[in-house]
């Protein structure tokens, strides 16, 4: 093992993609996670964050059809959360209810609540409404976009709307805009385009390929912040999609997923495949016009990695920030391990 | 007594002095005491006011004997009795005669003046008969003089007006005559007549003579106007149509004007002569520039002269003069600008200054006021700073030129970026070498412009290497596609800059130091506290150095994740079928790789053997091939304890670090460049799933990577590695994996080995 570890970890049984924060628990810090395994019963782990910080518990461990490629937690009920799974050949997407716990532990079946079956090709991810109690659901596979109608009382999710991304373009993820609530980005191998959910329309597009991972800046409404396979990560101003508002040097293999903190402004986290998560802090600089801003257009920003966590023994593909403790989180690498860190020994002094 | 000594020869004379000694009381007052005080003590009064002739005799009595007294009357009585006597007669006789002449004469007069009244009554009668004739003269004369002094004045008056009536033909032969200062004169003389009748009577002759004089005034402006006419009779028709009441002020900004305009021609046939004023450079324009070049001063000169010529003759005009010949210097130095701007050599620069400063020096003479030389000095400020920084931009163009020149002609060559390197490399050191010796001309170049601020210049050259190296890390940077799509940029060219500023940094940076403290200080150069900061510079490079490299690498293995991604996201991996060969795509692959091997062996050194090194490395990983593949080929119910194992495997067997920082080097490209391609490879695979045909075309590929790979890639434990862990997600990710029989495998990869020696020789 290099270095000492920080951080709290949790092993799960098999290899895992995905980790998602119980927005809706207030009272705890927990995180969904989902195995993927291929020939083995998979699993859901609701996890928590013990009193004290010190330990993750496992709250409740249930068993889930599928490997599971895609999960996320329901932003007004801690006990609901979305799937996306896959039995090698065909892929689904179900929205899953975690039943009443009675104390016992043994792995109690999930409640199917809605299962979003319109589609016909790979599925990619599901959005929530980005907050609040909302019935939108957002549903991407590689063709196609649906927007969903749930109803969680009657179990039961309608098509409200669908579009086609058209036959050039293979719909590889998104992201729904948590200041216009109208907008969902998604992304394509060669763009990343923008929706009117009003309309089911392309409202704007940019050119970036090979878009991994996609999140709006929590606070700045003008930033998109995208990773990619080889580009590292870059930050969008929606006013000006022309060329990236500035650019971190990512991983030194592919960044598989980016997150802007919830809370601070100018944090940013991402995820490699070479085996390590990265704390970024950049913001629009303001001071005077330097030397350098004056021949780049992008220097206006400064830029810096604050740390490097690279205490993993695989790529790390889970990672999300805890919306509870915005100081906190967690991340999952392919060999099933969750890791919460806290960033606060690495931030600047001025946060 | 004294007059004893008086010589008796003058009758008169003598008598006259006698009696006057006699009667004159001061003579014997001074002459009696010297004479009795000598005999006689108490008779010394005798000649004295208060002398008392008893007490005097009564005194001689008693004093004397009768001897004495005796004498004493002999002495007195003798002789001056005597004599006194005679000289009184003598006195008397005269007086006589002189009464009886006067009485002669007074008789002669009562007899002359008898007939003198009658003639003066004559004499009154004869005046008074003349005074009346005399009037009665004027009186009948006086009219005929009047009426005389009438006629004159109508004559006078008549020439004046014939004057007036001649004018114009008398203009006119001034004009012929060419005395326009006559022609003046008259007119001036004329002009209080003509405006006081010049409505009335004089109309036509005003008008005439008018039209004569604008005639003149043209000619005087002419003759301003005209450079052919000497400076005085400039000066002196200026005058005159000051004389004139000519508005000499417009007449003034009108030759201005000229001169201005003048100007611009003349800096337009400058530029034309200049250009081909350097028959040594161009040798195909000598015939050309031998007919311009000797024309090169003369305009000056005449300009010059003008402008002394204005000086003089065009009074109050300094200020404008002024301004003209500052615009005259500007024009001079924009004139260089341009030509800087057209990069010219340093000699051609320094020609032009020496013009130029030969000009000012000249106009300076004529027109001190201008302050001439201090303005060239600003502007020459200005120009010499622009040349240095142009020099040092078209410097850095040159090198992007250079540079980008692989995309030109690369494929010709047969180690294009070699090449490309080299003359990069040489356009850099060259030109840094050929400013700096421009500079050093100019400098030694005795001219009086430049010597003032030969440390600012010094100081110039400083500051422009420092943006210089700035400015080419900037055009390294844009060219490098920071913000075009990657595709335009060929890799060779990154990978050209990379090493390109690797040179700069190592060696580059000392040549130049050396060169700046040969040609500018004579000796070492101390960079101490100067704008140049070569530490800063090196340091730019280096990072420099690093990011070009590492985009070359990205470059590269995006080329290749292209390759790669098509190759895993095409096929239903599911529904695979049985592998029948090695799949093409990694001949791509390794096409790919050769490229990147002929580019690397082109420019980059050759490594030590390479060695991983665990403190450069930031990521790791490591392997569990051997235990996932032995239980996976015979078990497929014991995932949950192969998983254990595959953990158990990782904390035992070393780990090996793939992410290690990569050095320029070929080999430490190259690997670097394998290994995240075969990285990228094993990501794509974890994100499909396989059935055990699809499994077995992986295993077969992986197989045959292992092999050939290791003509390309110097470290075969990490290729290994990496393959191994290829191998392991197929397997993770396979449903049923099972493998190939080894035989299978063996034949099938030999086959595809034998096709590609025989598709290798035909291809190269």
């Amino acid at each position: 093992m290099q270095g000492g570890s920080t951080g709290i970890g949790y092993g799960l049984k098999y290899q895992a993609r995905c980790i998602a924060d119980v927005k809706s628990d207030t009272d705890h810090t927990s995180f969904l996670t989902g195995t993927l395994s291929l020939k083995e019963e998979n699993e859901v782990h609701l996890i928590r964050l013990s009193s004290g910080g010190t330990e993750l518990v496992c709250e409740g461990l249930f068993s889930h059809p599928n490997e599971i490629w895609d999960l996320a937690s329901c932003p007004f009920d801690q006990r609901i959360f979305s799937t996306v799974f896959s039995s090698g050949e065909s892929y689904e997407a179900a929205v899953w209810q975690i039943p009443e716990l009675y104390g016992q532990s043994n792995s109690p079946q999930l409640e199917c609540i809605a299962s979003l079956d319109a589609h016909s090709s790979k599925i990619k991810c599901v959005l929530w409404w980005p907050s609040g109690r909302h019935d939108k659901l957002i549903s991407i596979d590689e063709q196609n976009i649906f927007l969903w109608s749930l109803d969680s009382s009657k179990k039961s999710a309608q098509v409200q709307s669908q579009e086609s991304a058209g036959m050039l373009h293979h719909l590889s993820g998104g992201a729904w805009d948590p200041h216009d609530v109208n907008i969902v980005a998604s992304t394509t191998e060669s763009s990343i385009h923008f929706w009117d959910l009003r309309t089911m329309k392309k409202t704007n597009s940019m050119d970036h390929s090979h878009v991994r991972s996609i999140d709006y800046d929590s606070k700045n409404k003008h930033m998109l912040i995208t990773a990619a396979d080889e580009s590292g990560i870059n930050i969008w101003d929606l006013r000006m999609l022309k060329a990236p508002a500035a650019e971190l040097p990512g991983h030194s293999h592919w960044t598989w997923a980016v997150r802007s903190n919830p809370e601070y402004e100018g944090l940013i986290l991402s995820a490699g495949t070479d085996s390590a998560v990265n704390l970024w802090f950049a913001s629009p600089s303001n001071e005077e016009l330097t030397y350098d801003s004056v021949y780049t257009s992008t220097a206006k920003w400064t830029e810096s990695l604050l740390h490097s966590y690279s205490d993993y023994e695989d790529s790390v593909y889970g990672l999300s920030w805890s919306s509870r403790e915005p100081w906190l989180f967690a991340s999952l690498s392919y060999d099933g391990r969750v890791v919460v860190e806290s960033i606060k020994p690495h931030l600047p002094k001025k946060l | 007594m004294a007059v004893d000594d008086v010589p008796l020869d003058e009758k008169v004379k003598k008598t006259r002095d006698l009696l006057s000694s006699f009667y004159s009381q001061d003579t014997s007052q001074n002459s009696a005491p010297v004479n009795t005080t000598s005999r006689f003590a108490t008779l010394d009064t005798i000649n004295t006011t208060s002398f008392d002739a008893d007490q005097y005799m009564n005194l001689l009595v008693q004093k004397s004997n009768m001897e004495g007294l005796l004498q004493r009357h002999v002495e007195m009585a003798a002789a001056e009795i005597k004599n006194l006597d005679t000289d009184l007669q003598m006195l008397v006789y005269e007086n006589y005669n002189k009464f009886i002449s006067a009485t002669d004469t007074i008789k002669r007069m009562k007899n002359n003046i008898f007939g003198m009244e009658v003639n003066m009554e004559q004499l009154l009668d004869k005046i008074t008969s003349v005074q009346s004739r005399s009037d009665g003269v004027n009186t009948s004369l006086f009219e005929k003089r009047e009426h005389i002094e009438k006629l004159h004045r109508t004559r006078n008056l008549l020439r004046k007006v014939q004057f007036i009536y001649d004018l114009p033909t008398t203009l006119h032969k001034c004009i012929k005559s060419e005395a326009y200062s006559d022609a003046v004169r008259f007119y001036t003389g004329a002009m209080p007549i003509f405006k006081a009748y010049g409505d009335s009577s004089f109309q036509d002759c005003k008008k005439a003579s008018e039209e004569v004089m604008s005639v003149i005034i043209n000619k005087l402006q002419d003759k301003v106007s005209s450079d052919s006419e000497s400076i005085q009779a400039r000066a002196e028709a200026v005058m005159l149509l000051k004389q004139l009441n000519f508005p000499v002020e417009k007449l003034k900004s009108k030759l201005l004007e000229k001169l201005e305009q003048f100007l611009e021609e003349l800096d337009l046939s400058k530029e034309i002569s200049m250009d081909s004023a350097n028959p040594h450079e161009s040798p195909d324009e000598g015939i050309e520039s031998d007919s311009i070049l000797p024309l090169r001063e003369v305009p000056t000169r005449e300009f010059v002269e003008v402008v002394h010529a204005y000086h003089v003759i065009l009074p109050d005009s300094e200020q404008q003069l002024v301004k003209l010949v500052h615009d005259f210097t500007t024009r001079h130095f924009e004139a260089a600008k341009r030509q800087i701007q057209e990069q010219i050599s340093s000699a051609k620069l320094s020609n032009r200054l020496r013009f130029i400063w030969t000009d000012v020096l000249l106009i300076d003479e004529v027109l001190p006021e201008a302050a001439l030389q201090d303005f060239a000095f600003e502007a020459a400020c200005v120009v010499v700073k622009q040349y240095v920084t142009s020099s040092f931009s078209h410097l850095v163009h040159k090198i992007s030129d250079t540079l980008l020149q692989i995309q030109k002609d690369g494929l010709g060559v047969e180690y294009p970026l070699m090449a490309a390197l080299e003359a990069s490399r040489n356009t850099l050191i060259q030109g840094s070498i050929k400013v700096l010796s421009d500079i050093r001309n100019l400098l030694d170049e005795d001219l009086g412009l430049l010597l003032k601020f030969r440390d600012m210049i010094v100081s110039w050259v400083l500051e422009g290497f420092q943006t210089f190296f700035k400015q080419l890390d900037d055009q390294l940077l844009l060219l490098s596609g920071k913000n075009v799509p990657t595709d335009k940029v060929p890799p060779g060219l990154v990978l050209v800059m990379a090493q390109l500023s690797v040179f700069i940094e190592r060696d580059a940076i000392s040549r130049i130091i050396e060169e700046i403290g040969s040609s500018l200080f004579g000796g070492s150069y101390e960079y101490g506290g100067s704008v140049f900061v070569p530490a800063e510079i090196c340091h730019t490079f280096r990072s420099a150095g690093e990011k070009f490299l590492q985009r070359y690498i990205n470059m590269r293995t995006q080329r290749i994740s292209v390759l790669l991604r098509k190759r895993l996201t095409t096929p239903n991996w599911i529904k695979h079928k049985e592998p029948r060969e090695v799949h093409m795509f990694v001949d791509l692959f390794r096409q790919e790789l050769r490229a990147v091997g002929s580019d690397v062996k082109q420019i980059l050194p050759q490594g030590l053997t390479h060695k991983h090194s665990r403190t450069e490395s930031n990521g790791s990983t490591s392997s569990s091939l051997s235990n996932t593949l032995r239980d996976n080929r015979s078990n497929t119910n014991r995932a949950r304890s192969q998983l254990l194992e595959t953990h158990l495997a990782k904390l035992f067997k070393q780990k090996m670090e793939i992410f290690t920082k990569v050095v320029h080097t070929q080999e430490s490209v190259v690997m670097t460049i394998v290994k995240l391609c075969l990285k990228s490879l094993q990501e794509f695979v974890r994100m499909h799933t396989f059935n055990w045909s699809g499994f077995q075309q992986i295993q077969l590929d992986m197989q045959y990577l292992r092999i050939t790979l290791k003509d390309n890639a110097d470290d075969e434990a990490a290729v290994e590695f990496l393959l191994d862990e290829v191998m392991v997600a197929a397997a993770e990710r396979c449903v049923d994996p099972s493998p190939l029989e080894p035989a299978i495998l063996d034949r099938l990869v030999q086959v595809k080995l034998a096709k590609t020696m025989n598709q290798e020789p035909l291809a190269s």
